[in-house]
């Protein structure tokens, strides 16, 4: 891979949850505008990691981490950095939808609120144009100041991405999006995803095989804390180069 | 051949009697559990019902009752009329909440979302200390430190330190813990999710708090902060130490340094001496009803509240149709108006109690900090902010700390083995306390046998024989209101049944009947909590084995929950320990001969302590009322710490 289009590097990161060695010598290198996607069994660790790209894992007590997590060259992981900084370049959406029990509207403006803009002409914008982006305005545009409570659980999944969007991050994590949600709504969130990636670099986590080689450009395969293999998701489905990886996509465990 | 079939019959038959008495066995056991259930109805009913009976004849009409401006009954024209106690009551509780719900609020805050696990389990326990020190001891600090301080610093209206402002600082003090815990558990109860979210957006840690956290938990801090008043409302002991107890209203009623005399403590000083029947007697139960409904209210409100945040959380996913729908304009207009007519009020508020230059400089205030907050950035406004919650806690410790001080260093000088070994000499200024020690285990002893089979059968029935339904949320909020009845109202109730209507006289059994209705409340709740805590596979598993219903209750669910169960015993023998109201009116009288019946009068620690710091003349009488406060305080922490110790291992160790 060449290395002016890396986005996100992580060197040597290891984490422990209290004594658990959660994370093992994680070496990754992903590039801008693809959707990588880390897949592997349940508790192999491919949640935990995408948490420490947006430093999620500061609130989680007991928690340590060791190595590097390079965005754009920078270590997110120095002293110097304000994790909330970081955040407002690398979005999250997560496993089960979590709106805030506001309306729709203020859901959007969220982001742009805490980060001082308070225009009203301009906060419209931002809603009108994030909504869009998550293929949510249609359905929602006569209802903005309804709770986002009464939203079915695909919406509330794509408000939330669509909240995320408000905040132009560079990259987009997604932490397993669709594994609440039936399978239309999934195809609505896969579509969309197939979208974002023209403005976005997208990490997806996701114990979905057949989602993985759908919508992403490059595949990691975890297992027990380690990164077992890393390459073009073709690649890794076609001509996976580890056993274990084999024995994973195959079907034989997971 | 025969033989064996007979004996084959005789199997069949004892396997049927069997059966058949245990299935009766079954049912005579449902009952005794569903009666100790509606026991607590039963008491809310009877109590309303007895003060109800006692207050009539009002000796006035009731609008004279509630609006007349004066209460003299012992005058020689004497007038019953209570709005000078309604109205202390009143401004007492207003002033403890402007000090009790910022520092609670900030507490609460601090504890769930900034404090570390280390410094949570150091602050957590502290608070709940301050829950359990009794509130004859509250008042004894008030008087040997607080009213001092006013008398000697802040020259109050009548010379006095007993006023409105020591009765708001005690009651503030005192309604503390029972705001932060409810308000804390309200902001746990904040899915995580909302936090991670606001979090993931680039929002400060602050930003997440003060804009998702908080307002998610605004109705269960709403509902704190009701409980909190009407813990203030409800409080006795400790308001009649220390506001002077003189039935005006406060001229102007923005005076904090006059005296005042709220509801509660009317019904403290007064039941005693009135003859039984006359228009006084009546009066003191009109008021009496008036405290149970004022608080009843409250609670109702708290309840409601309560309830309508654990729906929302089971059916958060439903889509509520709104009956009447305003358009988005109506809302933002009914908003901003909204917003002046509080600041209007607020203004018109402050400049009546504080008057207009103290106004125009908080408003000033106000707007510079609008300003100045506009031009800091989120980071420091976070530190700004995460201080403030910080001294707000350090605030509530060291008032703890003060305390325990004061308490420890006014009684360790009487404190000696012969204090704690000999009964009371010469009106207690000579002598120990031996009596008032016998005289409370007694009445605690007593209070417990009795409570404990009912609270705990009525949690048995709630969480093992009843489905969560129309009956379990009667019971439940009948216990509710049962734990927020006033203590004095127990002990007005305990006059007037056992004492005067049973013929009991003023006796060791009344006081433990009276108790043990107090803290029935509060065994139901922790045993319900413990038995909550067994999982479901458990009694399946037993069940499928085919057990009974009750033998896998008493073999499988009861003893993984026992600890539990007796952390709420202990918390209750705590409570009935410190209680000096329901006792005064039933069972408790200043002498050191022990009783040779259940009924006669004992003597007892709280009483005795409270009798020595405001009735007995005298140095040495101060000294052992300081001495039998840090008996008293020692005995009821001990309870406490043994309570908090056992539910720590009790949740450690369950972890299914």
């Amino acid at each position: 891979m060449q290395s002016r289009n890396i986005i996100l590097e992580t060197k040597k990161l290891n984490l422990w949850y209290d004594d658990n060695h959660a994370i093992i010598d994680v070496n990754l290198k992903m590039k801008a505008n693809k959707v990588t996607a880390l897949i592997g069994p349940s508790g192999c660790g491919k949640s935990t990691l995408i948490r420490c790209f947006n430093r999620m894992n500061d609130v989680i007590e007991g928690c340590k981490i060791k190595g590097e997590v390079n965005f754009h060259k920078k270590n997110i992981y120095d002293p110097s950095i304000d994790p909330v900084e970081i955040r407002k370049n690398i979005g999250m959406v997560f496993q089960k939808p979590n709106p805030f029990p506001k309306t729709i509207y203020e859901n959007i403006a969220y982001g742009p609120r805490v980060q001082g803009i308070n225009d009203k002409k301009k906060l419209d914008s931002i809603v009108e144009k994030s909504l869009k982006d998550a293929a949510l305005w249609e359905e929602v545009h006569d209802r903005l100041n309804d709770s986002a409570m009464g939203l079915s659980g695909g919406q509330q999944q794509r408000l939330c991405i669509a909240r995320s969007l408000a905040i132009e991050p560079q990259i987009i994590l997604m932490d397993e999006p669709c594994s609440a949600l039936d399978p239309i709504a999934t195809a609505k969130i896969e579509d969309l995803i197939n979208e974002l990636k023209n403005k976005y670099t997208v990490i997806i986590v996701t114990h979905n095989m057949q989602q993985a080689a759908r919508i992403s450009d490059y595949t990691a395969y975890m297992y027990l804390g380690k990164m077992i293999e890393y390459g073009d998701t073709k690649q890794i489905f076609e001509k996976p180069k580890e056993e274990l990886t084999e024995k994973y996509i195959t079907g034989r465990f997971g | 051949m025969r033989r064996e079939k007979s004996e084959n019959m005789e199997k069949e038959k004892n396997w049927i009697s069997r059966f058949f008495s245990k299935k009766i066995k079954e049912k005579g056991i449902k009952g005794l559990l569903f009666i100790a259930a509606i026991f607590g109805i039963l008491i809310i009913f009877s109590i309303l019902f007895f003060l109800l009976i006692e207050s009539y004849p009002l000796p006035t009409n009731i609008w004279d009752f509630l609006l007349g401006d004066k209460w003299n009954p012992a005058g020689s024209t004497p007038s019953y009329g209570t709005l000078p106690l309604i109205v202390g009551t009143l401004l007492v509780t207003l002033g403890a909440m402007v000090i009790a719900v910022p520092l609670s609020i900030g507490s609460a805050i601090f504890i769930s979302e900034i404090a570390t696990p280390r410094i949570r389990s150091i602050i957590k326990p502290a608070i709940e200390l301050l829950a359990g020190i009794p509130s004859v001891v509250y008042g004894f600090f008030g008087l040997i430190m607080l009213t001092e301080f006013i008398e000697e610093n802040m020259n109050p209206t009548y010379g006095h330190g007993e006023t409105l402002l020591a009765g708001s600082i005690i009651l503030g003090i005192m309604a503390i813990p029972t705001i932060t815990t409810v308000a804390e558990d309200a902001l746990n109860a904040v899915p995580k999710e909302y936090k991670e979210g606001s979090l993931a957006m680039g929002a400060t840690r602050w930003q997440s708090i003060s804009r998702v956290i908080v307002p998610s938990a605004l109705s269960g801090i709403t509902a704190a902060i009701i409980l909190g008043i009407g813990r203030a409302v409800g409080e006795t002991m400790a308001v009649l130490m220390v506001c002077g107890n003189a039935p005006i209203i406060p001229d102007p009623i923005s005076n904090i340094f006059s005296p005042i005399r709220t509801l509660t403590s009317t019904l403290g000083i007064e039941p005693l001496e009135v003859a039984f029947g006359s228009p006084w007697y009546h009066a003191l139960f009109g008021i009496a009803v008036l405290l149970l409904i004022i608080t009843l209210i409250v609670n109702v409100s708290a309840v409601f509240i309560l309830g309508k945040i654990k729906e929302k959380h089971m059916k958060s996913r439903k889509n509520k149709k709104k009956i009447i729908k305003f358009s988005e304009k109506t809302i933002n207009h009914i908003k901003k108006y909204f917003r002046y007519i509080i600041i209007l009020f607020l203004l018109v508020f402050s400049y009546n109690i504080i008057g207009l230059i103290n106004t125009a400089i908080l408003t000033l205030a106000y707007l510079l900090y609008r300003y100045i907050s506009k031009l800091l950035s989120e980071k420091i406004k976070e530190k700004f902010a995460f201080s403030i919650l910080s001294l707000s806690v350090s605030l509530v410790i060291g008032v703890l700390v003060i305390i325990l001080y004061y308490i420890v260093s006014n009684g360790i000088g009487a404190l000696s083995w012969e204090f704690i070994s000999q009964p009371a000499r010469d009106l207690g200024r000579q002598g120990g306390v031996l009596t008032a020690i016998i005289g409370t285990f007694y009445l605690v002893i007593g209070a417990i046998a009795i409570s404990l089979p009912i609270g705990v059968g009525a949690g048995i029935y709630l969480i093992e024989y009843k489905k969560e339904g129309r009956i379990t949320k009667i019971i439940r909020t009948a216990a509710d209101l049962l734990n927020g009845t006033p203590s004095i109202v127990f002990g007005l109730f305990g006059l007037a049944f056992f004492v005067l209507y049973l013929n009991f006289g003023f006796s060791l059994i009344a006081g433990q009947i009276t108790l043990a209705f107090m803290i029935i409340p509060t065994i139901l709740r922790t045993t319900e909590e413990a038995l909550r805590s067994v999982p479901q596979s458990i009694r399946e598993g037993s069940l499928a084995l085919g057990a009974t219903k009750w033998e896998t209750i008493r073999r499988v669910v009861l003893p993984p929950a026992a600890p539990g169960i007796l952390t709420g015993a202990i918390l209750g023998i705590g409570r009935a320990a410190g209680e000096t109201a329901p006792i005064m009116l039933t069972a408790v009288t200043f002498s050191s001969i022990m009783p040779s019946s259940i009924f006669e009068p004992v003597n007892a620690l709280p009483y005795h302590m409270f009798v020595l710091a405001t009735s007995i003349p005298g140095e040495e009488a101060k000294i052992a009322a300081g001495g039998t406060a840090l008996v008293l305080l020692l005995f009821v922490i001990g309870f406490y710490s043994v309570a908090i110790i056992l539910r720590n291992r009790f949740k450690k160790k369950m972890k299914w």
